[in-house]
């Protein structure tokens, strides 16, 4: 049985309206029907807080309020409607740094660009099939930064091992 | 160094999947993927007005840098050349997208304090200009790509300094 995307509300946040008609013509073919679209992070948090989109398709370079302070907005202020909404960030940057950055500010998904058509939907599956688990420290709200499944290793615990082996030694 | 305690680790309810369905695991649609594909060749057409307005968009944010050379226009600068990188491999300009990345990585990555050599910046400019004049959608046009080289060699070397 295939997705009803047409239940899905997606808000589209980028300063590009050239970017913001490809997201949303992918997202139109996909079947979804209620797509919002912002033009700056500042609209986006009126829109989010009028419609409480299911999910966030973001750009990360905007003028003015950037696309990770939002998600940062969105995880932490007390009146986002909804700190757990996924957001997919659309971003030029693959450095693993600037990669990092954004994972620490709470982002789900990333999309490198030039956005394709498979890629995205493969965003939209893993949001759907593949939701990471929440984590709430002193410094960070968010989805687990961890890679999936981490804390579901059954190895060797090699650690345990070394550790022992140093306390003999000493 | 110490690893950071987790203080609450959980599983939200998964409402997404409760409202799309899609079964025990539906996948990749491949008929919406196909649609989409087809819509996004629909769309090609207006590719070339997209792409001529970004470039305009590049040139006049180094228009404005020129004149007011601060911070937010070196911003502004910088996302002018940011969006064309993202944008040009998908209107079929490999080598306006590689060009505009070197641009960026220039502006991006020199300090702020440090002045941006103008020169380079407009050896930039005027490349993604020409080459989206000139049509250059071959990624293996020996001038454009030798000329493609040839900056990012010289960003190399500006971001030693």
């Amino acid at each position: 049985m295939s997705y009803q995307f047409e239940r899905l509300k997606v808000l589209v946040v980028d300063d590009n309206a050239h970017m913001r008609k490809l997201v949303t013509t992918i997202l139109q073919a996909f079947g979804v029907i209620q797509i919002y679209e912002a033009e700056s992070a500042e609209r986006a948090w009126v829109v989010l807080r009028e419609s409480n989109p299911d999910v966030c398709v973001l750009d990360w370079m905007m003028e003015g309020m950037s696309g990770l302070e939002l998600v940062e907005m969105i995880r932490t202020n007390p009146q986002a409607p909804n700190p757990f909404m996924p957001v997919i960030m659309l971003t030029g940057h693959t450095h693993i740094d600037r990669v990092r950055q954004a994972r620490d500010a709470g982002v789900n998904e990333f999309i490198a660009k030039p956005v394709s058509v498979k890629t995205m939907m493969q965003r939209l599956v893993a949001v759907i099939e593949s939701p990471r688990p929440y984590v709430r420290t002193e410094a960070y709200f968010g989805p687990c930064r961890r890679r999936r499944g981490a804390e579901e290793y059954r190895g060797p615990e090699r650690r345990e091992k070394k550790d022992a082996a140093a306390q003999a030694a000493e | 160094m110490a690893r950071e305690q987790p203080i609450e680790l959980f599983m939200p309810p998964n409402m997404l999947k409760a409202k799309v369905g899609g079964g025990t695991f539906a996948g990749l649609d491949m008929s919406a993927i196909r649609r989409a594909e087809a819509a996004m060749e629909g769309i090609k057409s207006e590719f070339a007005a997209w792409a001529a307005s970004d470039v305009e968009k590049l040139m006049a944010a180094r228009a404005r840098f020129a004149k007011t050379p601060d911070s937010a226009s070196r911003d502004a600068m910088l996302r002018a050349a940011h969006d064309m990188k993202g944008q040009a491999a998908t209107f079929n300009y490999p080598l306006v997208a590689r060009v505009s990345g070197s641009l960026s990585k220039l502006i991006g990555e020199l300090p702020p304090e440090k002045p941006l050599p103008m020169g380079l910046v407009d050896a930039h400019v005027n490349a993604i200009h020409v080459i989206y004049r000139d049509k250059v959608m071959d990624e293996s046009n020996k001038l454009a790509l030798a000329l493609s080289v040839e900056l990012e060699g010289q960003v190399a070397e500006a971001l030693k300094r």
